[in-house]
């Protein structure tokens, strides 16, 4: 379930970054179109696998509700850290991004 | 046309949320202390030991208790110790006999199965039963406790229709600014745990639905206490025949049904008729091996000759829905890292009602900002503010410090445990009446950092199961919940010290002032 975990979480950045205001702040750079357009393909490709791999391992049942429940932490984590540790948040979720399937692919 | 609903909304949004936040705001923090209601009954009776999980020398322990002390009872109840409870817990029930409607409960030792004399204790059973009783007298607590969790959903609705930027301001959240940063703290908690607070405000209505027939539901909680009596005590079992035949082995009965469900742990067993002809012994599956509930994971067995009897009837497709929600509600099914992730949304749940109540007077107060008084409502919204947040934190605090401090031979001893809750929280109230706002906040906020922070160090004091015995020995139960206290002391320092330091309110208009006292 870590492994669903980082992925949610690397996604859900993904779609905070597919947003220009929070590109400009976090990355200090205007984004061209493809990149805002790729990172929110990314960002719900990532969500999306991460369901895929929770109820793969856990069943229905549990796989859903612990996807929601590690989403939920996720994105909160990530809400609320931003404004205080906005680059080491962001190193987190490219670790994530390395991380999380590779756990997840580990653990099935 | 659009905006005038939006704004019929936000009033209903603004005004339940205040008249019920009070309330909810305390269903809502016992409540999450609820998910660690064995936890914290461990913590609260720490002469039960905890020992590695044995589930048939524990069931060998229980029947040989019961034959020695229970021969003549019409029922016996047996709870095995679990990863989250130490005891082993029997009951029964000798309609001769003394007690609560002739009911009478242990706790032994999972290891020697001698009756451990524990100091009187509600533990988290009261934060439970508050939770949805409210301490008022049947069924008044249960009704307006339902009422809330209407009103929760309501909230939670109206609140969506009043934010209307939910994806925009999805990732948002900006601190140091004032009513800005507690509107989008209140807003981004609410979003981001949405799932959580719809499945929790609407399965209490579940549940609600249950409070009618009140007999299905309450096989759920798989607690001990009065309630077996009303609930199992009609079950379709032959009357004894006052024939006596030796009950057969439990551990073997024990063993026919892990031959069919591999690994299944047991919520409690419970023996009918016991010594008699026409005894007979169900084993109840524990809540904790599935998210629904499952009434059909119930074997009964006859008591002398050993044959199955009956299994569980199947659940409809409606009932397995709603027993879904009653599962996902209590989170019994949940491990040690869901139960910690439930205890932080039900964290985050008490943290939208309080920003909420915050906001309310925080926003009515700027306009009052250069009066020397404050209108005499506010004031009252101000007082009950802080009485119903920072005093019920003292309350509980109060909670725990009556369960280490009382004698243990004093009469009533686990009402007083509850006397010294109510009058913290009362006390606090009074506190609040005759201080000004900040003041009473602060000073409210740095007792409760002390009661908490110091709790592990009560522990260590007044019992052998202080930090440097729990961690040791791997007792996570006891050593978690010490180090949550010191957790929550801290985090109310953290609070104090701002309530304390910072200036009078942060003007609307002044982001720079903002910035340095961020700053500083």
């Amino acid at each position: 379930m870590l492994g669903v975990a980082l992925m949610g979480f690397a996604g859900f950045a993904g779609l905070c970054l597919a947003m220009e205001k929070h590109f400009n702040d976090l990355l200090g750079r205007k984004p061209t179109g493809r990149q805002l357009r790729a990172l929110k393909i990314t960002g719900w490709a990532l969500l999306l696998l991460s369901l895929i791999l929770a109820v793969h391992g856990r069943g229905w049942a549990l796989g859903l509700v612990e996807w929601i429940a590690v989403l939920m932490a996720g994105v909160t984590l990530w809400v609320f850290g931003l404004p205080y540790q906005p680059r080491l948040l962001l190193g987190a979720a490219l670790a994530s991004l390395v991380l999380g399937p590779l756990l997840a692919v580990l653990a099935v | 046309m659009k905006e005038g609903f939006r704004q019929a909304m936000a009033w209903l949004h603004t005004w339940t949320g205040l008249i019920f936040g009070w309330l909810l705001f305390a269903i809502f923090l016992t409540g999450t202390l609820s998910y660690f209601k064995d936890e914290i009954s461990h913590w609260t009776q720490p002469e039960v030991q905890s020992h590695p999980l044995d589930p048939v020398t524990s069931l060998g322990l229980a029947q040989r208790y019961l034959e020695t002390n229970a021969g003549h009872a019409s029922t016996w109840f047996i709870r095995l110790p679990s990863e989250r409870e130490a005891a082993l817990s029997v009951s029964w029930r000798d309609p001769n006999g003394g007690g609560r409607r002739g009911f009478t409960d242990k706790e032994l030792d999972a290891r020697t199965g001698e009756a451990v004399e524990a100091r009187d204790s509600r533990g988290g059973e009261f934060f439970y039963r508050f939770h949805f009783q409210l301490q008022m007298p049947h069924p008044w607590g249960r009704w307006l406790s339902t009422f809330c969790a209407f009103i929760m959903l309501l909230g939670l609705v109206t609140g969506i229709i009043t934010h209307k930027k939910i994806f925009k301001e999805f990732f948002t959240f900006r601190p140091g600014k004032g009513q800005r940063s507690w509107l989008d703290g209140h807003n981004a908690i609410g979003v981001l745990v949405l799932p959580f607070h719809l499945m929790i405000s609407y399965s209490s209505l579940v549940i609600f639905m249950y409070m009618v027939m009140p007999a299905s539901i309450l096989a759920s909680y798989g607690d001990s206490s009065g309630y077996f009596n009303d609930v199992f005590g009609r079950d379709e079992v032959p009357k004894a025949v006052a024939q006596t035949a030796p009950l057969a082995p439990l551990t073997e009965l024990y063993a026919k049904v892990q031959e069919q469900a591999p690994g299944a742990r047991m919520g409690y067993i419970q023996v009918h008729n016991p010594g008699d002809r026409n005894a007979r012994v169900t084993f109840t599956r524990a809540s904790a091996d599935s998210v629904a509930y499952q009434r059909s994971a119930i074997w009964t067995f006859d008591g002398v000759s050993g044959e199955l009897l009956r299994r569980g009837a199947p659940e409809s497709a409606a009932m397995t829905t709603s027993f879904t929600f009653v599962g996902l509600h209590m989170g019994n099914f949940a491990g040690p890292w869901l139960r910690w992730l439930y205890f932080a949304f039900g964290v985050a749940g008490t943290a939208v009602i309080g920003t909420g109540l915050v906001m309310w007077l925080g926003k009515r107060q700027l306009k009052h900002a250069k009066s020397a008084r404050m209108p005499g409502e506010l004031r009252l919204v101000e007082v009950l503010n802080i009485a119903s947040m920072s005093g019920l934190l003292l309350g509980v605090a109060a909670f725990f410090w009556a369960n280490r401090l009382l004698p243990a031979t004093l009469e009533g001893r686990a009402d007083w445990e509850i006397n010294g809750f109510f009058l913290a929280w009362g006390a606090s109230l009074l506190h609040a009446m005759l201080r000004s706002g900040r003041r009473a906040w602060g000073e409210q906020l740095t007792l409760g950092a002390l009661a908490f922070a110091l709790l592990p160090l009560l522990n260590a004091l007044t019992s052998d199961q202080g930090l440097d015995h729990s961690i040791a020995a791997g007792d996570w139960a006891m050593a978690g919940f010490d180090l949550t206290a010191l957790a929550t002391g801290l985090f109310l320092a953290w609070a104090a010290g701002k309530m304390l330091r910072a200036p009078k309110p942060v003007a609307k208009h002044a982001p720079r002032a903002a910035k340095t006292v961020e700053a500083s």
